[in-house]
């Protein structure tokens, strides 16, 4: 994500609630104020249907930190 | 650990700031990372779907692998493709 | 850390400093009749002579004593300092000691050594460990996985080139080279109108490359472009091609280095290039001042990159420019202009000065457009061997000018839209007149380049010259 950032592409990225204590560590290490957003972990054992579910419900949340 | 000092008036905090953000979405071209972690690539075609049901455009994009940063090639890809992007699924 | 000492006598000495090892049988004896605490900047196992050393090579203690010369001998009194004496002075020794017949065989005097606290880039390390810097800005912690390159570039400190970090040892470095109190401010920085204290222009000329001897020069630089009749604001939100040309007049030219020579306007100069760098690095971080933000210039010019040179004065069968300005001769001067790029006059055949000024004459003319009239300002860098040729003839700098502006003037019908083909043009019938190309005072001339060439260059302005836009500006440069 700072890799895009650096070329001048905004980014958000979306992680997992377990994510959180990890995103804010490797952002203090690299100086970084990244746009995320945190969905409940964990993902690997939910159904397809569960997962469009969470993308729908998240949507309009990750939009938001692409714009203005 | 290194110190610097400041060489700007201080206005903006010492963490380097996000990009600014446009205005609207319209006329853009969103891409979606997906960055290869486990049924990531499920969430990230919904939002795909959302997007083109708004009339925005999009491009998936896939990292060869979680371990590593993205390959130069495919950053330079995604620079010169879209606008903006979403990446994910990290945990 | 130790503690400081509180009572008695106190000695600091190096091994590598022979008049410390002259005095080491003093030590030896002092420290049997006296309660007396030595303190070893290099080496721990000096001086044998004593067998209760201190090991002080953190120079924490030699610091807070604020010693200057080895050996030092202090007498304290409930941590008060009540008398000292340096290097080897036999009678200074005993007086301080208040202990005669000390060193029986010694010379009765001889000169200390520098100590190592007040070494450079010791005495800075110590200063920032001590909290003493003064210095106000912001730390930014770089965090340990960052390249500190690209921290800098990614935060949007850099012009686009590598930048020197900016730590506290090289700001404290950089800040020695004047006299000047950190804290002063020396302008108001547009756009954002952000204080330029001598701090934060030390902090910007660290990252461009200056060394310390330079900053002088560029904060009379800096002074000069806030002065509001350059108007900085508008050199840097306009359209057009503009950038401040830092000129360089006076002692400090060669005092520091600077290329008033061949390739004088090119690369290859420390100081040329770190000098206007750090101008720009100003405007771009204390002041805000970002292309494709308020920075509107369509294309730029390469010299936004830096523009620096010197007059070369001591050729040149005329005043220099600082002069002209009404400095004294030799006296320290930058003068900034507002301008841009560099268009070739090429002239090898004239060897009268009528026909070289009608060289000029007519390359001035075609500056911005051949129908741009009243034009911008412009700045003539006179190559040695074209300014031969006035020499030759006798001619002062006042006549060249004088004889400039009588050639630099276009017929009215010339410049009305449409005339000559061209839709550029003045809208107002000028038809019978002659319009003068440059405003009274528009034009400057410097002396500089290599002594082999018969081409010199013309410096292009701003449309908005003069009181109602930018000026040129001469600052004295000041220690």
């Amino acid at each position: 994500m700072a890799n895009l950032e650096a070329r001048g592409i905004p980014s958000v990225g979306v992680a997992t609630t377990e994510f959180i204590q990890g995103a804010e560590a490797q952002a203090k290490a690299l100086g970084t104020d990244p746009a995320l957003v945190f969905i409940p972990h964990p993902v690997q054992d939910r159904t397809d249907e569960e997962l469009r579910a969470l993308a729908d419900q998240y949507f309009e949340e990750i939009l938001q930190l692409l714009v203005k | 650990m290194t110190v610097l000092l400041d060489p700007t008036s201080e206005h903006a905090p010492t963490i380097r700031p996000r990009l600014p953000r446009p205005d609207k979405l319209d006329g853009l071209t969103i891409g979606i990372l997906d960055i290869a972690k486990a049924r990531g690539d499920v969430f990230l075609k919904r939002l795909g779907e959302r997007l083109g049901e708004r009339g925005i455009a999009y491009r998936h994009y896939a990292k060869p692998t979680n371990t590593r940063p993205a390959p130069l090639p495919l950053q330079q890809q995604i620079a010169t493709e879209v606008n903006l992007v979403i990446e994910g699924l990290s945990d | 850390m130790s503690e400081t000492p509180l009572d008695g006598l106190v000695a600091v000495v190096k091994r590598d400093c022979p008049t410390c090892e002259l005095t080491a049988p003093v030590l030896g004896d002092l420290a049997r009749r006296a309660r007396l605490q030595v303190y070893t900047q290099d080496d721990p196992s000096f001086p044998e002579t004593v067998s209760a050393r201190i090991d002080d090579t953190a120079l924490d203690i030699s610091h807070r004593l604020k010693i200057e010369v080895v050996p030092t001998l202090i007498r304290l009194d409930h941590g008060r300092e009540i008398d000292r004496t340096y290097g080897w002075d036999r009678k200074e020794w005993e007086r301080v000691a208040g202990i005669a017949g000390l060193g029986p065989n010694l010379p009765d005097a001889r000169p200390g050594c520098g100590a190592k606290n007040i070494e450079p880039g010791v005495i800075e390390r110590l200063r920032i460990r001590f909290n003493e810097t003064g210095l106000k800005s912001r730390r930014i912690e770089i965090g340990a996985d960052e390249d500190d390159q690209e921290a800098m570039h990614e935060r949007g400190w850099s012009d686009g080139l590598p930048l020197v970090p900016p730590t506290e040892e090289r700001v404290l470095r950089m800040l020695d080279g004047t006299l000047r109190d950190p804290q002063e401010v020396i302008g108001l920085v547009p756009p954002i109108l952000a204080p330029a204290t001598v701090e934060k222009i030390a902090i910007n000329a660290v990252m461009a490359g200056c060394k310390p001897e330079y900053l002088p020069t560029v904060l009379a630089a800096v002074e000069a472009v806030l002065d509001e009749k350059f108007a900085m604001h508008g050199v840097l939100a306009t359209t057009m091609f503009v950038g401040p040309v830092v000129i360089v007049n006076g002692a400090v030219r060669r005092r520091i280095g600077m290329n008033a020579k061949g390739n004088a306007l090119g690369q290859g100069n420390r100081a040329n290039g770190a000098i206007g760098r750090a101008l720009q690095l100003v405007i771009r971080n204390i002041g805000g001042g970002r292309p494709q933000e308020v920075d509107r210039a369509t294309l730029g010019n390469p010299g936004k990159w830096t523009y620096c040179f010197a007059e070369d004065e001591e050729g040149s069968c005329w005043e220099p420019l600082s002069v002209e300005k009404g400095l004294q001769p030799g006296q320290s001067a930058v003068t900034v202009f507002a301008g841009f790029g560099l268009q070739g006059v090429v002239d090898q055949k004239s060897r009268e000065p009528e026909s070289l000024c009608r060289s000029f004459a007519e390359s001035l003319k075609v500056l911005f457009n051949v129908k741009s009239a009243p034009s911008a300002d412009a700045l003539i860098v006179m190559s040695p061997e074209h300014e031969r040729t006035f020499r030759n003839a006798g001619w002062s700098k006042a006549r060249v000018y004088e004889e400039l502006y009588k050639l630099c003037k276009i017929p009215g019908e010339d410049l009305v839209m449409g005339a000559k083909g061209i839709a550029e043009g003045t809208a107002s019938p000028r038809a019978g007149t002659m319009v003068d190309k440059f405003r009274p005072g528009g034009l400057m001339i410097v002396r500089a380049g290599g002594g082999a060439g018969m081409f010199s260059g013309i410096i292009g302005g701003w449309s908005s010259s003069g009181p109602r836009g930018s000026t040129p500006v001469t600052k004295e440069v000041r220690n």
